[in-house]
């Protein structure tokens, strides 16, 4: 671009044209696997895995179900890297997968059990807290995890994508191949439905203390 | 005041998925409008709820062993199939050695050389079989400099002992890699039965 072009279309209120894409960090590594080296696929879990596990144990609620659908979810990848376009964002691909693994596991397995997770993830509160606020934050918890669990499958993924992995709207619809306007659609009546189950669960809650 | 409220609206408001002049209509009346407030702040109080409760509960630290599982089913895989790399060079490899044959044979039909002795009576004189020509592959190889093309130059000779058709036969390949080509040179002794000797001429 010239310099000057910026401020010109600007001031003429157009936008700007999208920048070039940057190049995709992984693809060295899925150059090479495809090639048919094993070992880089190792280091192109250890750039992603967090992402997959959080995501899976999101959607399906479930920590041991979770690392099924990441472990699943990679020799998918493994097995179909060929198909892959080389340009295209890796993680955006690699997400898609992971979204179809824990739908045909969540379809497999039925409705939702509600677990109560243990309280590992409260070890840092317990120290600063009493025993009854964090029984309660322990109980708030779960239950937000079964107004997410209550969720039909495609509000859960979209909302899950949407507001807890951080992607952009039309990330999503990227993702899940489907409309933008599908994806704000669901994410706002899931996001509806979350909030009608957090007013229930107040108002039934002695004293209304969550 | 606007007197329609907005509370279709802010699902979509709560994370800033309206567009702009949705968004300041939004805003415009959730500045006036007590009962929209009141939802709004509900709405924000279950996002917090949301995002709160989902924090993965896994250890930040390296999945080892999910890895370990991972990469020990890949491995379990692969062996069974060769390597990408391996099938392309073994196809270079017969594609060449059939461009030779194929070259050998148009070569051999040119200058009239019988692949096999005729039936029949035995000729008159023996017929003398052409000795295979040695074969040299100047192949590069890594770390090496790629070798420049070989042009074949016959030796000069006698114009009566050889005649212009007589130079060597050239067949040069380049193969797919820029720094590999094969050269392969070839020439014959003239059989007694085809071609006018010096002895017959005096």
């Amino acid at each position: 671009m010239f310099p000057g072009t910026e401020a010109l279309l600007m001031e003429a209120g157009l936008n700007l044209p999208p920048a070039a894409p940057a190049p995709d960090p992984l693809e060295p590594l899925i150059r090479r696997i495809r090639a048919g080296e094993v070992e880089p696929f190792e280091e192109l879990m250890a750039h992603t895995e967090a992402r997959i596990l959080a995501l899976a144990w999101r959607i399906l609620g479930d920590r041991h179900l979770a690392e099924d659908a990441a472990q699943e979810t990679y020799l998918r990848v493994f097995r179909s890297l060929h198909t892959f376009r080389l340009g295209e964002r890796f993680e955006a691909w690699l997400i898609r997968i992971a979204v179809n693994v824990c739908n045909d596991l969540a379809r497999k397995r039925g409705p939702l059990p509600v677990r109560m997770e243990t309280l590992e993830a409260l070890e840092g509160d317990a120290a600063i807290m009493n025993a009854e606020e964090t029984a309660l934050l322990q109980q708030r918890r779960a239950l937000v995890r079964q107004a997410l669990a209550q969720l039909p499958q495609a509000e859960r993924a979209a909302l899950v994508l949407r507001d807890l992995e951080g992607h952009s709207t039309e990330e999503v619809a990227r993702i899940l191949g489907v409309r933008p306007v599908t994806i704000r659609s669901q994410v706002a009546s899931a996001r509806s439905k979350v909030q009608a189950f957090c007013a229930r669960l107040i108002q039934a809650t002695p004293g209304g203390r969550l | 005041m606007t007197t329609t409220h907005v509370l279709d609206q802010l699902p979509l408001w709560i994370e800033g998925d309206l567009k702009s002049p949705e968004m300041a209509a939004v805003e415009a009346h959730l500045a006036e409008c007590p009962r929209c407030q009141e939802a709004a702040a509900q709405l924000r109080t279950s996002q917090g709820w949301l995002r709160e409760a989902l924090a993965p509960p896994f250890d930040p630290a390296p999945q080892h062993p999910l890895r370990r599982r991972v990469m020990d089913r890949i491995r379990a895989e692969t062996p069974t199939k060769p390597a990408p790399g391996l099938v392309r060079r073994s196809a270079l490899l017969a594609a060449c050695t059939a461009s030779l044959l194929i070259g050998f044979n148009l070569w051999r039909q040119s200058h009239r050389i019988p692949s096999v002795l005729p039936l029949g009576p035995a000729p008159p004189e023996a017929v003398e079989q052409p000795t295979g020509p040695a074969l040299h592959l100047p192949l590069a190889t890594h770390g090496h400099p790629a070798p420049r093309a070989i042009r074949a130059r016959p030796a000069p000779r006698p114009e009566a002992q050889a005649p212009p058709q007589d130079k060597p036969a050239c067949i040069e390949f380049q193969t797919a890699d820029p720094s590999i080509r094969i050269i392969w040179l070839a020439q014959s002794k003239p059989q007694p039965g085809t071609r006018p000797s010096l002895e017959d001429k005096s």
